[in-house]
Formats: C-alpha cells, structure tokens, sequence
C-alpha cells in the first residue's frame, strides 16, 4: 500500500427507489493492470462502474484516483480525469468515417481530414487496434466498432478504460483480440476494468478479478492465477446455506411440456440453443440454472413462441406447437412471464386496465366494441386477488412500483388456469416482499399441477423452489441437479461449463 | 371542449381591445391591390412587380397594398382577394399563373372591381384583363452577350418548366447566341422548380461540369449564378439585375419593369375606363415592360454596340425575333425565309430551334 | 450545479388542459405584441383583425373550416399511423394522388349525376392515396423498410406523376400548353353548407369522428394501442404486427387522399400542381400537437385553421408575409405546446443524475 492505486471506489452507496444498488461496494484498481468486475446482473456493476464514469454520483463514499479524492459531476468531469467508458450499446455515428467518430467532440475543433487520420492511425498502431481511419462506420463488424470505442478513449488519453460487458457483441475470436488490445494498454502503464460474467474471458486475459454480490464486495482483488472458474462462479452466486423451508414435493404428474432437439438463434443470428431436450411435468417446478447469455433467455421465448427455432420441437400436453403463434400457446395453456417486464409482458405506456386486459380484451367485446365497464371490473377483480397495489385503474402503469408491476404480469398470465407456466427471471430486482409474493404464487400453481419452469440466475431461489435443477452452458443442458442434495460448489462448476459429462443425470 | 377553448380564445382577445373602426365608409378612391405567389425579398420576379407597384403608385398616387407568398390552387388566394375587396380596394393585380381561374370566378362576383392577371390567358369582357412581356425579345439580347461571351462554345440553360413561355424564352435566347456565334449550341436541363436553390444549383453545376462556360436561367433563384461564379463561368440572371449575388459571373440579364403598365390599369380604373385587353395585353421592349438589364462593364464594347443596334431594331420594329429563316432541332425549316411567326404560334411554341441541345420535357 | 429536466406526471393535470391553452395563447400574444410593436404595427389591431375575420362571424368561421378539413384530414392521416408509432411523412404524396384519383374519376364520369360522381370521386381519391401507401406498407410489414423514407420519397414520385398528368395526357387543350387539366364539370363540386364552408367539413367531421370511436373504443383501436406502445408486448400478446402495419399505413394514406379528393371537389376548378399546398407537412404538426389522438386533431386543425385564415387577413393591413407566420406559429405553439406542462412538470435537477425516474435497473 506504499503506492496509491490508480482508481479507489471506497465504500460506495447507491440508491434508487426501491432498489440498493451499491451497498458499501469496494474496488481498488492498480496501474498496468486488466481488473476483472465480476457479479450477475442486479449485483450493482453497472451502476459501481456509472459512479466512477461520472454518470452517477454516490450517496455515499468515495472515488479517488492515484490517492486523490475526485468529484465528478458529469461524465465530461470523469473524463477530463482520464476515465473512459466502452458501453454495450456504442455511441459511434454510423455515417461518419472512423476518424471523425473518434475525434467528435473531443477538444480538436477544425482539422484537416488527412492530419486526423493519420493520427488516428498512428494511435491506433500503437495499441494494436487494426482500423481502416476512413471508412464509414456502417461498413464496420460489431469487433471493429468496438475497437472505434475503444480508440475514442484513447484518442482523449484515457488511463483508466471500462469497458461494460465489452464480448457481449462479439464473436470468440474477436473477444480473443481484444484481449490481446487489452494487455497492450495494460502493459502501457494503463488500467482496464473489465465488466463480465463470462468466466473464461476473465481467467484468460485479466490479472486481477473483484466479485461483486447484491451491491456489495464479495471478494477483493483475487489475483486471477490463484483462483479458477468455480471459486468465481461460486463467489458469484453466493453460498449462504439452503433456505431452510422447501415446500413440500409431490410426486408429479403427466408431462405438460416437452422440448427436444431444440436449436434456435440469438438475436444477432448467431447459434443459441443447441439441441435442448426438457420435460416438465405437472405439478413440478424445473428450474434452469446458469450464468446470463448462456441461451436461458432464448429457451424461454421459443417455448413462449416470441422467437422461432431452427430445429427440433416444442410439444404442449401432447400437441406439436412448434411453429403455433403465441396466443394459440396461451389458449393451449401456456402462460409466459418474461424476463422484460416492460416493453413485453406490459406495455409501458398504456394504463392498468390496458394492460390487465391484454390476454383476455377479445372477450369483453360487444361487436367490435369493448366494452369498458367489463375490462375495468376484470382489471379490479385482478387487482385485487392479486393484491395490486395501484392508483386509478386508468392511469399509465409507469406509475406503479416494481414489485407491483409483476404482481400485474403474474397475475394476469396464471389468473387464466394455465397448464405449463415459464417464468423468467420473475423475482428480479423486486425488493424482498415482492420476491416472496411472485414465489408464493409458483409454488401454489405448482400445487395447483400446473407445470413450471422457472428460469433464474439466482441460485437460491432455484435451490428454494425447484423441484428439479437443470444448468445451462453455452446453449446446452449440460447438467441436472437434485436440489435437495447437491452441493453449491458442484452447481457452480456446472455453470461455469466443468464437469459437462460427470454432472449429466 | 372545442367550444370551451374557444370560448377562451374569443375571451383573451376582446380582453381589452378597443373597438377600432373597419373603416368602410363609402368608396370614393382608388385602391389597388397586389397578391404575389412569392417573397418581395430583394430580386427577382415578385421583387419586380412590387418595383412596379411602388413605380404606380408614385405617378398615380393611388394607395397600394400587397400580400406576399400566398400559394396557387387552394383558398388562399381567393380569401386574401376577398378580404381585399371587403376593404374596400377596387384593383386587384394578381402576378401568378395559377390564380388564374379564381379571378376569373371572383372577376363575375365582383363586376365593379378590376382584376388583371399576369402572366395568364383567360380574360372577360368588363373588368378582368391580362398581361405579360415579350421576354424572349430581351432574351434574344441576352443571348448575344452570352454567345460573345463563351470560349468553350457550349452555354447553358437552367429551365424551369416545359412549358410555351420557356421554351420561348430558350429559342430566343439559342438564337441570340447564334447570331453572336453561330458555332455555339445551348444545352437545356430541366428543374421543374420555379424556385428551388439546391435543385437550380445542382443542374447549374451538372451543366457546368460538362464544359459549359455560361449559364442562363428561368428561375427566380440566384442559385445559378452562385455556381457559375464559382466555377469561373458567366451568367445571364432573369426577372430582375442580379448582379449582387455574383458580380465576376453576372453578364446581364432579361428583367421586368411593370410600373407603367401598373399606372395605366390604375389609371383606367380610376376613370371608369377600363376594358380588358381583347386577346391580353402583351407589352414589348417599346412598352417599356421588358428591358435588358445593363451588361458587365467587362464585356466587350463591340458587343455591346451590336446588342444596342439590335435593341433599336426591335424597339422601332425592324427586326423579329421569330422571322425566318429558322430551322427547328432537327434541321427541318420551322420558320420559312420572310415569314414571321404570329402571336398564336408563339403563345403555343412547343418546338426548339436548331442548336438546343435537350429534350422538350 | 442544476439543470431542467421534463419529467412526466404520473397522470396528466386535471383541468390543465385549458388552463395551459389560456396560458400559452396569452405568452404567444404578448412575445407577438413585442414583435409587432418592432415592426411597427399596432398589436391590438392586428389581433383584432386576425380574430374577426377568422372566428368574427358566420363567414370567417366557414373559411376558418375550410381550412380545417384537409388540414384535419391530413392531420388525422399521421395520427392514425403515428398512434401505431408509425410515422406517415407521405401525407403530401398521398393527398396528390387522391387528388389524382378524384380527378381521374371526374374525367371518367364527368356525365354522371352529381351525388353519383361526387362520391365516385372521393372514393377515387382514397383509392389513390391508398395505393400510394401500399408501397411504404408493405415494405415495411414484409422486410421491415422503414416507412419514413419510403414515404417520403414517394411525395417526390406523386408529385412528378401529377406533373406529367398535367404537362402531358391529362392537359387542358386550351390552356396554351399551360400545365393545368380542364376545368371541373359543374357538378364535380361539392355542395355549400353556409357562407363559402363546403360539404367536406361534414366530410371530414365524420371521419374524423370513426377514428376517433374506432380508436379509442374498439378492439382494434386497442390493439393498435399496444402496438405503439411496444411491438414486443403486441406479438406476445398475439397481434399480427404485419396485418396491423399494413392496413393501418393503408387507412392513413387512404385518408391522406379523401384530403386530396375533397381539396380537389371542395375548392379547386381543376387539377393543378398546387392541389395541395403542403397540407400533407402541416398534417405532421397537426398530428404531432394532437399528440396523435383523433379528437386532439380536430381541434388542432380548427384552431391551425382560423391562425391560418387570420394571419392571411392581418397581410391584408401591411403586416409582412414574415413577421404574419412567425406570428401564426407563435400562437399555434404557444395555445397547444403549453399543454406539455400538463403532462409534464419541469424540475430543476443536480446535474449528473439521471433524472428518467427509471434508476431501478441497476445491473
């Protein structure tokens, strides 16, 4: 500790309504170093790394940079410091070359194109960042706009770069050169956070890793050579021992849902699910266990039918509706909880009434009409069995609070009697009451023999409810867990992708 | 609802406002007013006329007014000249095409008005007459100055629309060219614009590009001329002298100049006068309504003494633009040796004269 | 440090909407005032010139009307697709090409009896301006092209076929070669309501008033509803995104070409290149200030109407085409844009803290 750090994040408090997303979190980055930030989504990253970029301001704690105290009121504050920020959606200018991307609004004002692409280039050279300085951005693959990011930073002379899930958009081998850009800088006398769930990439090109866990510090600059993907997997996902209350198992019943032979693509066209097979029975809740992007999200839609499959088939209560439309799955039984709360399972500007009629309108009509006193009286009877707590049933539900916006969305989709519920991430960001409620309401469907497959990244409240525990990897089911007698650590190994064939049941 | 906000409106407005006299008390003087399609701005064919209006009204003393911008086809038009002829004004001059059919329909509804359209060919009996300039007697000017003027032989036209009065205006102009320089064609492009900066300027420089060294127009934007001074190339501008926006490029130009005529309807409707014109109005270079704008200092005295001969000429009626011999596009005889062309073939020209280069739309 | 940010009540104010109308109509006067008075022209009179002789009497308000009806129906064109977040910028093409339709039908039926070919006419024109959105609709429901450019370029290609028409076959042979199409037959005019108000404020009115019940209390209003609010939540709740694009791209430009046919039959001799006059582009902003609600553009295209009819009376007494238009857009912006603080409340924030309320996703 004779030397400052290069960035000091100490005991940082966010808040929002509703929601702690920093609670006392910790980070102590050295010069020269790739500094791995850790945690699943919801363990406050983001908002840790929004603080330091200046996009936040702490309620508590402080940001010190090589020892001194730093109040940044903007981002600009942060990034006249030296801090610079890759985001996961970048901010490039299609129409403009590379060049004027990394020069806009930087201090140059007027400049001769061919002075600035030189000099892009030569900045690029320096770091290994292959780019072409003009050619338009458009033209770039998702790697190359990256790379602009990245020598935006640089262009402003960064010494601190973060960049936010930076191989989330990218393909493996573009991932494994960025790696190598990073040691450059690294090596440079620079420091990189570097903000993942993706194990490998963190054991492969970072020195040190920081796990975060609900807004807290869970483990400190781990040098990366004397850990491994399990130990991370685990710090990620906590290892406070099993709840102590497992609602009672029944025996279950007939199969509701059967997937088999399932591929489908991600939403960049690219393979993620690889021949998934999974059957859930009435009266059970199957859980899916696994680091996010590992195709859990996808599995979810193509069984809901919001996204098309590749291969293989879906077959509710016995019939195939492989390709049938999702409101043909609902009338069959199927109701879907999405993990995007608003903007699929709500629409975020319409009322209460609106959206609470959203699976069911067709039969308040009288001719083309709906009739308004029959959907308000649905809404309020939803509301109230669900215990809703909400303004006037007119109003935008923008107005209502997390927890009670899935209370909304549960309601609606298992107040129609389903058969097979698929629930994703349905607990997330709720605060501890609106967690237990939207449980609650699983295990009584579950009680009720409704089929659930619950999808979540959070490993206790799968150990809690599952009746059967399924880990995802890289688009396949590569392991299946008793919950009632499995140990964490074991799991963890699974999510993290070892013992794909020992864990297999 | 609408009621109550309007209700509101109503409220805000009367707050305190003075009941102010309409001022309709008998008609006894002669007013006149002008609707123009377009800006006044600072040149150009609205500019011209309301040049003229101000000229009328400083020989007549008549009381002027005018509305600007007000599009064709629509309402527009017909309320503004309503609410003209409720204030008791009792000349309207309309200065675009297509306003047209409505003064012809307001012309009947109000028979003690005088209405006179520019630019047009409908007309009645009593009170609803037309006018327009022999253009293409300036443009026949211009071209000579033009044809003077090019080194590379190849001049430009920037047209507007295919449409008698341009194509006129071109074979003129093609002609001018020729009798300066008989080796020189004009290339035509078409803008159907009447204003329209970026589309004059672009088929200006499209033009340019393909060698031409002077340029002349049918818009009423400046557009062309920037380009040409730009490129180092001249220009002849039109409707009004253009010569600020480029002074190196600006040769001369064909230009309007309505105040007498203006003054005479004024006058005729003061007196109790007035009658159309039976087949309209249609003033030449001895009217006084077109004229040729001063040519640069910097073209050659020669020229300019050729150009002042032939504007005597025409001015004392001894030379015609349009008399033969003139071959049409092909080489086929147009016009026959000794003939002229009348009235009704060139209010109907629908053909161009040897050495246009372009297509009739 | 403190910057304003909007940020959106929970509800609208109650009882704001007039409030923020008288508000914002008496701040547009008196930065107009200002202006007159720098222009030298006395505001009181002006205002009061604009008034009369657009709201004044029976004859104003029917010019004012007049106005309104293709302003309304253009207005309602946007609407109706911007309610789906669909933004139909093609109303001017469209309005030309039910212009186009209209006419099309009177040269063909220029015999026929009047009620006969008046509405042959205006089915005509929404023929015409349908098609010319079926183009941008399918592309944009089949591949997903996106409707803004598509329709906009098709402006540029009605416009270029209505030239042709008029330059070429359609041409009055006695016009002297004049781009114009002969003049309408008698009966191809729609009939007088009072003072110079036409039958198409009626028509306008009505259809104004379908949309208005269909999309507020149908099944298919709703379900547009939801489309626009996320197209996600549509295709989970089942709604055929593609169907809804198409036929709503369709109705808009349908609609967008009834303004045509009743421009065409309502206050044109014939068919000119200036039909239209930029309704299409003013139909935006109607739209735009109706916040894309049918009942808000009726009232947003009346009161554009009589700003309109006024601000043209007030040239008559001096006042510049310039100083006229500021004026027009000062009260348009100022009566309607005010009624932002009704469902949005301005507060002065500490920069650097996201102030969109929606800190919630703290990833």
């Amino acid at each position: 500790m004779s030397q400052a750090a290069a960035v000091e994040l100490v005991d940082i408090w966010k808040r929002f309504p509703g929601v702690v997303a920093n609670a006392g979190a910790n980070l102590r980055v050295e010069r020269g170093t790739v500094h791995a930030v850790l945690g699943e989504n919801g363990a406050g990253k983001s908002t840790l790394m929004n603080v330091l970029s200046g996009v936040y301001r702490p309620d508590e704690g402080e940001v010190r940079l090589d020892g001194t105290p730093q109040r940044f009121h903007t981002p600009a504050d942060a990034l006249a410091a030296g801090i610079g920020m890759v985001h996961q959606e970048f901010r490039l200018v299609p129409s403009f070359t590379v060049a004027e991307n990394v020069v806009l609004g930087s201090a140059e004002r007027i400049l001769r194109r061919q002075d600035v692409e030189a000099r892009v280039d030569e900045v690029a050279r320096r770091f290994g960042l292959a780019t072409e300085p003009d050619r338009p951005v458009w033209q770039l693959s998702m790697g190359e706009r990256q790379r602009v990011e990245i020598l935006k930073s640089l262009w402003r002379d960064a010494r601190i770069l973060i960049l936010d899930e930076p191989t989330a958009v990218l393909t493996p081998n573009e991932a494994d050169e960025l790696g190598e850009v990073l040691r450059h800088m690294a090596d440079d006398g620079r420091s990189v956070i570097f903000i993942s769930h993706k194990l490998h990439e963190v054991t492969g090109f970072c020195d040190v890793a920081t796990v975060l866990r609900g807004g807290e510090t869970v483990a400190a600059s781990l040098p990366v050579a004397e850990t491994d993907a399990a130990t991370l997997a685990n710090l990620m996902v906590g290892s406070t021992s099993l709840a102590g209350e497992r609602p009672p198992y029944r025996t279950p019943g007939e199969v509701r849902l059967a997937v088999s032979g399932l591929c489908a693509l991600d939403d960049r066209g690219l393979p993620a699910l690889h021949d998934v097979d999974l059957e859930i029975r009435s009266g059970e809740i199957v859980g899916i266990a696994g680091v996010a992007g590992n195709g859990q999200r996808e599995l979810a839609q193509v069984a809901a039918g919001l996204r098309g499959s590749t291969a293989g088939s879906v077959h509710l209560d016995g019939k195939d509706v492989t390709s049938a439309p999702p409101r043909r799955r609902f009338g069959l039984g199927l109701c879907y909880i999405p993990e995007d709360r608003i903007g699929v399972g709500l629409a975020p500007r319409l009322s209460v009434v609106e959206n609470a009629v959203l699976r069911t309108y067709k039969g308040h009509r009288r001719g083309p009409f709906l009739v308004g006193s029959r959907l308000t009286a649905y809404c309020r009877d939803l509301v109230e069995r669900f215990g809703v707590r909400t303004g006037a049933l007119g109003d935008p539900i923008a107005g209502l609070s997390g927890g009670n916006l899935q209370r909304l969305l549960v309601g609606r989709e298992l107040s129609g009697r389903p058969d097979v519920v698929v629930a994703a991430q349905p607990t997330r960001g709720l605060d501890v009451q609106g967690v237990k409620a939207i449980q609650d309401l699983l295990v009584a469907e579950r009680d009720a023999g409704t089929a659930v497959l619950l999808i979540s990244e959070d490993l206790d409240e799968l150990l809690t409810l599952a009746d059967r525990l399924l880990v995802m990897h890289e688009g396949r089911i590569v392991a299946a867990f008793d919950p009632m007698d499995s140990e964490r650590s074991v799991i963890g190994e699974a999510m993290a992708g070892h013992l794909a064939d020992e864990g297999a049941a | 609802m609408k009621r109550r906000l309007f209700g509101l409106l109503a409220a805000v407005l009367t707050l305190g406002l003075v009941a102010a006299s309409c001022g309709s008390e008998g008609v006894t003087t002669t007013r006149a007013a002008f609707v123009y399609v377009g800006p006044v701005g600072d040149a150009g064919w609205t500019w011209a006329h309301d040049q003229g209006r101000l000229a009328a009204e400083a020989t007549t003393g008549v009381e002027t007014a005018f509305v600007e911008s007000v599009p064709e086809g629509g309402a527009d038009f017909a309320d503004s000249v309503r609410q003209f002829i409720d204030d008791d004004y009792d000349v309207i001059i309309g200065t675009s095409f297509g306003y047209m059919d409505d003064m012809l329909a307001l012309a009947d509804e109000h028979p003690n008005v005088v209405f006179e359209h520019i630019s047009g060919y409908l007309s009645n009996d009593t009170n609803f007459g037309n006018s327009f300039g022999r253009m293409y007697e300036p443009r026949y000017l211009s071209g000579m100055v033009a044809g003077s003027a090019t080194m590379s032989n190849q001049v430009g036209y920037v047209a507007a629309f295919p449409i008698p009065e341009v194509i006129r205006g071109i074979n003129a102009f093609t002609l001018g060219v020729q009798e300066a320089n008989p080796g020189a064609t004009v290339e035509v492009v078409w803008t159907s614009t009447w204003f329209d900066p970026v589309v004059e300027g672009d088929s200006a420089q499209a033009l340019l590009d393909k060698g031409v060294d002077v340029l002349a127009m049918h818009q009423d934007s400046p557009a062309v001329g920037e380009k040409a001074e730009a490129a180092g190339a001249r220009w002849v501008s039109y409707n009004s002298d253009m010569s600020a926006f480029a002074p190196n490029a600006y040769l001369t130009a064909p230009v309007w100049d309505w105040g007498p005529r203006y003054a005479e309807i004024i006058e005729a409707a003061r007196a109790g006068t007035y009658t159309p014109a039976p087949d309209g109005y249609w003033g030449s270079m001895a009217d006084g309504v077109v004229a040729l704008a001063p040519i640069a200092s910097d073209v050659n005295a020669d020229v300019v003494a050729a150009v002042e001969a032939r504007r005597a000429e025409i001015i004392a009626g001894t030379f015609h633009v349009f008399s033969g011999p003139i071959n049409d596009q092909d080489g086929y005889e147009a016009v026959a040796a000794g003939e002229t062309l009348d009235d009704g073939a060139l209010l109907g020209m629908e053909f161009f004269v040897q050495g246009v280069i372009g297509t009739l739309g | 440090m403190k910057r304003p940010v909007l940020v959106r009540r929970h509800r609208p104010l109650r009882g704001g909407q007039p409030l923020a109308f008288a508000v914002g109509l008496i701040l547009a006067l008196a930065v107009g005032a200002v202006l007159l008075m720098a222009a030298d022209h006395e505001p009181l009179r002006v205002y009061q010139r604009m008034f009369e002789k657009s709201l004044g009497d029976q004859n104003a308000w029917s010019l004012t009307l007049n106005r309104a009806v293709p302003l309304g129906l253009a207005g309602l064109a946007v609407a109706v697709a911007g309610s789906m977040g669909l933004w139909n910028i093609g109303a001017e093409g469209q309005i030309l090409a039910g212009a186009i339709g209209a006419a099309w039908v009177a040269r063909i039926g220029g015999t026929w009896p009047g009620p006969m070919l008046l509405t042959g006419m205006l089915v005509g024109a929404v023929i015409g301006g349908g098609l010319l959105a079926l183009v941008p609709a399918m592309a944009r429901a089949r591949i997903g092209v996106n409707e803004i450019i598509t329709t906009l370029m098709l402006n540029e290609i009605a416009l270029r076929l209505l030239q042709w028409l008029i330059h070429g076959p359609w041409k009055d042979p006695d016009s002297y070669n004049f781009p114009l199409t002969p003049v309408l037959p008698a009966q191809a005019h729609l009939p007088t309501l009072f003072g110079r108000a036409h039958f198409g404020v009626i028509i306008a009115g009505a259809v104004i008033l379908v949309f208005g019940i269909a999309a507020s209390r149908t099944a298919w209003g709703y379900e547009l509803r939801v489309a626009g609010s996320s197209a996600d939540t549509a295709r989970y709740a089942g709604i055929s995104l593609k169907r809804k694009i198409l036929t709503v791209l369709l109705l808009s430009g349908g609609v967008a070409g009834l303004a045509g046919g009743v421009e065409l039959s309502g206050t044109a001799d014939r068919l000119t290149e200036g039909i239209s006059n930029g309704f299409g582009y003013a139909g935006i902003i109607v739209a735009a200030l109706a916040l894309m609600r049918p009942s808000g553009v009726a009232a947003v295209a009346l009161l554009f109407g009589a700003v309109q009819v006024g601000g043209q009376s007030i040239q008559i007494i001096g006042v510049p085409a310039s100083i006229s238009t500021i004026l027009q857009a000062f009260i348009l912006f100022g009566a309607i844009g005010a009624g932002v603080f009704v469902r949005y409340s301005l507060r002065l924030v500490p920069t650097g803290v996201d102030a969109s309320g929606e800190g919630g996703t703290a990833a």
